[in-house]
This record gives structure tokens, sequence and C-alpha cells, in this order.
């Protein structure tokens, strides 16, 4: 029965060629290593987050009146309502950190080069639209948390010269964080970023699919690839295939990674979800001590670390810019860590930088 | 090296259904419609029990509840919970108001905040009048 | 190219941040009281900062609420017309913090306490503080603040009684609060201690310890009631770990044999 569904749409599609050149007959270097499995280990996860956000939807009433009693309705009410909403929760905290991981492996093996800059600029632009659903996902439950989050987060982009206030009104809708702020940011949260995460996911294949695998830069076999003037697809002869071989190696990491999902989700959903977030938003209350979630902590101590605001926003404006830049400013061909000891030494640094601003950011 | 592949995909097949189970029954559960509670229970008092200007509490659905004659044949009843902080309101016959005894939160005989901390009214039961019994619920 | 990857950054970066100091504390004490008190010193400007971190601040409870006044016009915050009392005398005391807590106050009046109003009996600030007012315990009760104007001995016995049911009061407090920590809506549940604390104290305001000792059993039994309920939330949470615990290690498992099966491939290709 199954061949003969296949072979129905095989006459119609060719089916058979496609599923061929591009699992068995798809050949990865032979000496690919367990970093490149988590692009499929934050497809994975994404996928999980569309689930549950989309179950979440059903009982979830986007208006500051029932925003907060209709969560509460999800965490106590609903069959297991507390488990998609924590595993949702959860699993945001965990694809940063997925994505964080995938961008340091592909910095250190210098795969963001030529030919790959496109895939490096929509791998960043992703992170950054992670980041934009994670902020405007806070908001929605409507707590305390989500509201003074909010809150500051917008406030920051007061600091902007002549356009700042107006630009904080655009964002919120208003002058304070409101019932409009909450429409747009719920728009964007379950329809626009989605839709647009989900093109630039696509793009984002498209160019690992099209211009090949880049070959680990390790080992003593290691040769740089030629300087191609044209299109080249990267093919790796005599390599693994991706089905059954590698996809077994990620099925295997994947488990892992769903594995401490589960694990937080159940153990410790505290870990990620602040007293606050339990708390109804209240407008006139400003709760103490409100921190940004750990992945902004160093956005939150470079701000205040620079006398002024702006200064402090130009700075990360810089940064961010610098890396989501880098291929066209480190053109040199070479990949290996060994011979490149001035961006080993500047990666090292990098991350120092951003582990350290954000313990500073958490105990100051 | 067959026959260990062979176990290894039989054993992962095995593991994956019984996670497809763990990850399915939630969300049939969660789509599943939700029983209606309520429904079930009323209770019946006799009309006896509560005079003119009386406060007649009982238990109701296992929270504390009151029904009250305001004025000849009219029957109000409620929850006795304070919708501020949960105490049990109090029922002065003088001044024919509800009072909640924790911080001052006053209602009026069909329920209303008249003052004090309250965010809403007492949360109102159904009461009919069945021949000399009241049904409430 | 450079230009749009800043400008979207840019916009993207307006939404990422989120700063520092929390600057709308004000919102809620911007009463005209406090900005005209609070920056006096000595003994006009103190009741502000002593009602600073208080219960009645945390709680919302605002210079007016017990003063009267207007708090939105420097003119009329002190007109009698719009309600201002100003600081009641020691034996108006009762009646002032009465017109919130009043079961408290019934039984206190009752008390010997009450009695003595007056004549030289407490009030509800010589044991509660006023401005500074904090939430209160059975510490209260001690030797130093109740040598100022009895011997120990009755207060000790009070106390003693209470402990238990008090004890068993804050032990539920604290397992509830844990819940919430967790996403669990018990807001019924604080409700429902709320109001046997609050019974509660009223009778141990009578300071009558026979009448404590009497009707302990009947609070300890309401508790036990909330108890169960909480129990029984706590048992469904065990539940859960059990079956979220079987699933990871299932993931796990599948994760072990995923590599061993790959492991497998590779040995098959060589071999």
């Amino acid at each position: 029965m199954p061949k003969r569904i296949v072979d129905w749409l095989d006459l119609r599609l060719g089916i058979r060629d496609i599923l061929e050149q591009n699992l068995t007959k798809y050949l990865l270097p032979r000496n690919i290593n367990i970093w490149y499995t988590l692009g499929a280990v934050l497809l994975t996860l994404f996928a999980l987050q569309f689930a549950t956000g989309i179950l979440l939807l059903i009982y979830y009433q986007p208006s500051p009146q029932e925003a907060f009693s209709s969560v509460q309705r999800i965490m106590n009410e609903i069959p297991y309502g507390w488990l998609l909403r924590n595993l949702h929760a959860v699993g945001s905290n965990l694809i940063v950190a997925v994505l964080l991981l995938h961008m340091l492996s592909a910095l250190f093996m210098g795969s963001y080069k030529r030919p790959r800059e496109l895939t490096w600029v929509s791998g960043f632009l992703l992170l950054n639209l992670s980041l934009g659903l994670c902020l405007t996902g806070y908001l929605l439950p409507w707590s305390q948390l989500s509201f003074w989050a909010t809150t500051i987060a917008t406030d920051a982009a007061g600091a902007i010269p002549l356009l700042g206030a107006d630009l904080v009104g655009f964002l919120r809708g208003g002058t304070a964080v409101g019932e409009d702020t909450l429409g747009r940011f719920f728009a964007l949260h379950v329809m626009g970023f989605p839709l647009l995460f989900g093109l630039l996911v696509a793009f984002h294949l498209f160019c690992v699919r099209r211009t090949g695998v880049s070959k680990p830069p390790f080992g003593p076999d290691y040769t740089p690839p030629k300087e191609h003037d044209r299109f080249h697809h990267e093919h790796h002869p005599g390599g693994i295939p991706f089905f059954p071989h590698y996809m077994a190696k990620e099925a295997g990491v994947i488990s892992f990674f769903l594995a401490l999902l589960v694990a937080i989700t159940f153990f410790a959903p505290g870990l990620f979800i602040p007293p606050t977030a339990n708390i109804p938003a209240d407008p006139f209350v400003t709760p103490p001590g409100i921190k940004p979630e750990w992945y902004f902590l160093w956005a939150y101590q470079v701000l205040k670390i620079f006398p002024s605001e702006l200064m402090g926003l130009a700075v990360q404006v810089v940064a961010m810019t610098l890396l989501a830049l880098l291929p066209f400013i480190d053109r040199s061909p070479e990949r290996r860590p060994a011979r490149r000891p001035l961006f080993v030494a500047l990666f090292i640094c990098g991350i120092a930088i951003f582990v350290g601003l954000s313990i500073w950011g958490y105990f100051s | 090296m067959g026959s260990r592949r062979l176990f290894l995909t039989t054993a992962l097949g095995a593991i994956g259904a019984v996670l497809a189970f763990a990850a399915g029954w939630p969300v049939w559960r969660y789509l599943s419609p939700m029983e209606e509670p309520g429904e079930e229970e009323r209770i019946a008092l006799d009309r006896e029990d509560v005079p003119l200007g009386v406060a007649h509490f009982f238990r109701f659905r296992g929270q504390p509840a009151v029904v009250l004659q305001s004025s000849p044949g009219v029957y109000y009843a409620f929850s006795a919970i304070c919708t501020h902080l949960g105490c049990i309101v109090q029922w002065l016959p003088e001044q024919r108001e509800f009072l909640c005894p924790c911080h001052a939160g006053r209602f009026s005989p069909d329920g209303r905040v008249l003052s004090g901390p309250p965010p809403r009214p007492l949360d109102s039961l159904p009461v009919t009048v069945v021949d000399n019994r009241l049904l409430i619920g | 190219m450079i230009h749009i990857l800043g400008r979207t950054w840019g916009l993207l970066l307006f939404l990422l941040f989120l700063p520092t100091d929390v600057s709308a504390q004000q919102n809620q004490d911007e009463t005209v009281c406090i900005q005209c008190h609070g920056g006096i010193p000595g003994a006009i400007g103190a009741p502000v900062r002593q009602w600073q971190g208080s219960i009645h601040q945390r709680h919302g409870v605002l210079c007016f609420h017990c003063h009267g006044g207007d708090p939105t016009d420097f003119g009329l915050a002190h007109s009698p017309e719009r309600g201002f009392l100003g600081a009641p005398g020691d034996e108006d005391v009762p009646k002032f913090c009465g017109r919130c807590h009043v079961g408290v106050t019934e039984d206190y009046f009752e008390s010997a306490h009450g009695q003595a109003l007056g004549a030289g009996g407490p009030n509800c600030v010589t044991c509660h503080g006023s401005h500074a007012v904090q939430r209160a315990t059975s510490e209260l009760i001690n030797p130093q603040d109740c040598t100022r104007c009895h011997e120990y001995g009755r207060a000790e016995e009070i106390k003693n009684a209470i402990a238990g049911t008090e004890a068993f009061i804050s032990s539920l407090e604290g397992d509830v609060a844990a819940l919430h920590r967790l996403g669990i809506d018990t807001s019924r549940l604080e409700g429902s201690i709320f109001s046997v604390r609050n019974e509660f104290r009223r009778l141990f305001h009578s300071v009558d310890v026979e009448r404590v000792r009497n009707e302990t059993d009947n609070f300890q039994q309401q508790l036990g009631v909330i108890a169960g309920q909480v129990e029984a939330l706590q048992a469904e949470l065990a539940r859960r770990k059990v079956w979220g615990g079987a699933v990871v290690v299932l993931l796990i498992l599948a994760g072990v044999l995923s590599l061993l099966l790959y492991k497998s491939y590779m040995e098959g290709k060589e071999g």
C-alpha cells in the first residue's frame, strides 16, 4: 500500500527523485560534527512553538480585561493547558540558547564566509525575529511582568534624539502601554512575525541546500575550497548520506534537547517564569526589581554602564550591525581557527563580554 | 550488524509510538469539551426558613451562600464570599445591608457594592419559588 | 545593503531592550499629601517615610484613605468638607482604624484592653504601631511590649494558646505561596485562609484565654479543610512530575538509541 501511494505520487511529481537527491544521495562531509545538528534542533523546537502557540491561541483572549484570566484558565482549568503553556514559555528560552550556540558554531568554523553570506545574514535576521517574538509574546499574558517589561522596553526608544517620544508612542499605540499595545503585539506575535519567520527559514534552508554544506575546517586533510567566480554547489564526494546516517545523529541530538525541554517544563518551570508573571498587570503599581530575560541582560547592563541611554543604545546598534555585516568585513577565505588567531581572540572576548555583562546585569 | 540495526530501529519505533501518544493525549484532552460544572446540584430550602428581612446562610456547592427575603416574596441568593478577599459577609438587619467584617465592604440587599474595597457585586445565584420551597441553583 | 540592514536592525533594536530604572513608581504615590509632607523634615514629614514599606503602602492604602481630605488638590487637602479628619486622639484610634478593620475592633471593644480605653488601656497603635504598620504576627505579643502596661503572664498564655493555630496558618500560607509561584490559581485558597485568619485574630483580640482555647478546635478544623485542598494540589503536582520524569527518560533513551544507530550506520559504511 505505501508503495502504491509513492508510485502514484512519483508518476505525477517525481518524488522518488526528489527524495533521493535530498536524502540518500545528499552527501555531507565525512568529518561533519555535532554542531551541524543544531539547525535541525531549532527546526524541531520552532515547530513545537508553532504547535503549542496555535493550541494556546484557542483559549487565549487578547484584551486587557480577559488576557490574564484567560491564561489563568489555561493554566488551571483547561486539561493540560499548564503543560502547553509551560512548554511554550520554556521552549522560547531554550530556542534562544540554541540559536546562540548555532551562531557561535558558524562563527568559530568561519562558515559565514563567501559564498555563504546570505545564509549568515538570513540567520542573523532570524535571531532578531526570534527575539522579537520573545518580546511580543512577553506582553500577552498581561501580568505585572508583561506590563512593566514592555513599558521599560518601549521606553528605551525614547532615548533617540528628536524622534524618541513619537517612536515610543508608535510602538505602544498610545502614550502608555495599554489595550492598543496588546493589540499590536498580539498581531505581531501570532501573525506578523511568524509569517516573516517562515519565509526567512525557507530562504535560510534554501541557501544552505543551494550552496552545499560547508566542510568543517578541521583535520589534517582539510584544504580550503577554491574560490569560484560563478555559482558553484559544494559537493562532498565520498561523504555520508543525509539519510539515514546523519538523520540518525540529528534525531539523537534532538531527543536530548527535547529531554532538556521536558525536564525544565516539569521540574523547574519557574526557572524562566519570574514570580511577577503570576500577578495581573496593574498600571499603577510597579513591582520592585523587574529584570529582563537572561538573553537581554547584556543589553540592559550596557544601557546602565554608559552615562546616557543614547550612548548605550548606539553601542548596541554598532555591535549588532558589525555582527550582521561580519561576512562583508572579514573577507579572507581562511576558515581554520588555528590560522585565525585574531578572530579567535575576538570570538572568545566577545563571549566573555556577553557572559560578563549578563552576570553583571543579573546581580546589579 | 543487520539484526542490531533492526533491534535499534524497532526500539526507536516503539519509544516513538509511546512518545507520540504522550504528546497526543494531552492535546486531545485539551481540545475536548469540558464538562459543564454546576448544573448538577440544586438546593431546596423551606420558605419558612427565610422570613422577611432575614438572611439565611447555607452551604452551596461546597461554598457558603446566603438567601434573603428583601421584600415580601422577593428573594435574592448570593455566594456569601466577599469579592474583595474572600471573607464571609454578614447580614445587618437594621441597616438592611451586607457587611464584610474584614475591610468593611458593604453590599445592598441585591448584592451591589455600596462602599469599601470589593471590586464587584456579590456573585448572585438563581432562586426559584416552587410551592413552599425555594430552589437555589 | 549596509544601510538597509542597519535600519532593520535599528527598528528591531528598539523592540529589544529592557533597560533599567523603574521610573514609574510615582503613579501610585503621587498625591499632594506626599508631595508636601514627603519633603518636610522632622515630625510633619516622618509619617510619609514610616508609611513607605508598610503593609498599607504595599496594599495601596494611601494617606487620604484614613485621614480623609482631597489628595488631588493642594488647597482642599486639609478641608473638612472633603472629609479631612487629621490625626485621631488616643481614644479615637480604635474607631479610626475600625472603619476598615471592623471585626477585630468589635472584639477589641469587648475585651479588657478595649474596656480600659481612656483609663490607660492600649489602643490599636500601642501594639501595632501607626504609619509603619507591618503584617501582624504573634510576635507582637512579647515581654518587652506587654510589660509596658502589665505582667507578661496572661499575655504569654494567650500567645501559647494561639501558637499552634498561628503556625498552621503560616505554614498553609507558605504552601499556597509556593503553589502560586508555579502559576496555580490560588486566589480562592488565599481567600479562605485570609478569612479564617481574620476570624481567628478577631477571636484573640478578645484577650480571653478560655474563649481562645474553646474555639481553637473549630479553627483547626476549618484550616484542615483548606490543608486538604492544598495537599490535593501538591499531590497533583507530584503526579505530573512522575509522568514528566518518564517522558524525560524515554527521550534520553531515544537519543542514545539514535546515536547507536548512527554509529552502526557509520561502521557499516566503513566495514
